[in-house]
């Protein structure tokens, strides 16, 4: 299948959407609203809370910080390409960030770090899964 | 006519262009453009919705394209109005179709069937319009087998049923389970976002005829 210029091919199938604005938009809109929950979380989270519980509520803070701004990223940079790592991002970033504030005090930019890293380690697991899918014969 | 449906794509109609006419149809422009790109004979398009879709339709086609509902019928016309061929705008519910057995070469549908009220019976309503042997090429996002994604699209479905699509519909299995054959899948985007190709059978004796 050739589908013009911006995409790669492989036995037929295209692999990669490389065309740079989307692979922006990807990275930008993953690690910053990585980086936004994990602010979010580690503020409202204190280190007297049982582990389980920061873990749950920074689950369901880095979804309802994930949510809106699925819905502005994904007017510019697609739809499902942006819902599903974007709202992954958010839940295991606050669960992550939850679970170390609830441990120890949480300084604000290391939240920021762990929640981008967060973000950019599942938007490369769901391009290598994407490549993976296309280039594995089912 | 389902009232419902026609009701919710009517309210979705003013927001739609904004929501999906940027960054969704750019990126999947170049796909649908290929798919569409095989349209051929007499065309059956199903859900037109603003008519964003015909920009990547091939010129010169015979294309009779369908949707539940008026408002985004009106949106598409002026789309429509400026295609290099013959495009027929109706409204219709996909599950009653008022046209006879065999009528249409080619059906197309895109993300159509994550919005359908009966995907089966609907899918059994195209094959009884296209000829034996008449595709359907569909592009369409579905559920996925991937737990974080199912996970996932399982929760946003109540929320997004409100206001557009479901998310974790099994296209493909209501595909065969409503006859059709030959299926083929092309990945879009993971296991989510697809293309979908199907033959409708030579022999028939499934399907009543309707009416």
């Amino acid at each position: 299948m050739d589908l013009g210029e911006g995409y790669g091919s492989c036995d037929g199938r295209q692999i990669m959407n490389w065309r740079p604005y989307f692979l922006i938009g990807d990275l930008v809109s993953n690690t910053g609203v990585g980086a936004v929950v994990g602010l979010v979380v580690a503020s409202s989270i204190g280190e007297t809370w049982w582990m389980g519980l920061g873990m749950a509520a920074g689950m369901c803070i880095g979804s309802l910080v994930a949510l809106p701004a699925v819905c502005l990223f994904s007017v510019l940079f697609g739809a499902m390409e942006v819902m599903l790592p974007v709202m992954l991002t958010g839940m295991l970033a606050g669960m992550l960030v939850g679970m170390g504030a609830a441990m120890t005090m949480l300084p604000g930019d290391v939240a920021v770090g762990i929640g981008a890293v967060v973000g950019l380690v599942v938007l490369l697991t769901t391009y290598g899964l994407d490549f993976y899918l296309k280039t594995s014969n089912e | 006519m389902d009232p419902a449906t026609q009701k919710k794509w009517d309210r979705a109609a003013r927001g739609y262009d904004l929501m999906n006419g940027y960054g969704p149809e750019w990126r999947w422009g170049p796909y649908k453009r290929w798919l569409f790109s095989t349209m051929a004979g007499r065309v059956l398009f199903v859900a037109i919705g603003t008519g964003q879709d015909i920009q990547f339709f091939p010129a010169g086609q015979e294309i009779t394209a369908i949707d539940i509902s008026p408002r985004m019928i009106e949106h598409a016309r002026v789309r429509a109005d400026g295609y290099d061929g013959r495009l027929e705008l109706r409204q219709l519910d996909v599950h009653d179709l008022d046209y006879p057995d065999a009528t249409f070469d080619k059906v197309f549908t895109s993300c159509t069937f994550c919005s359908v009220a009966d995907p089966v019976n609907a899918l059994k309503e195209l094959r009884r319009v296209l000829c034996p042997g008449g595709t359907i090429g569909m592009f369409e996002h579905t559920g996925s087998r991937f737990l974080p994604f199912s996970l996932m699209l399982d929760l946003m479905t109540p929320l997004m049923r409100q206001v557009g699509p479901e998310l974790n519909r099994d296209t493909l299995a209501n595909l065969y389970q409503a006859g059709f054959v030959d299926v083929n899948v092309e990945l879009v985007y993971l296991d989510v976002v697809k293309l979908i190709h199907g033959v409708a059978p030579c022999a028939g004796g499934l399907l009543e005829p309707k009416g």
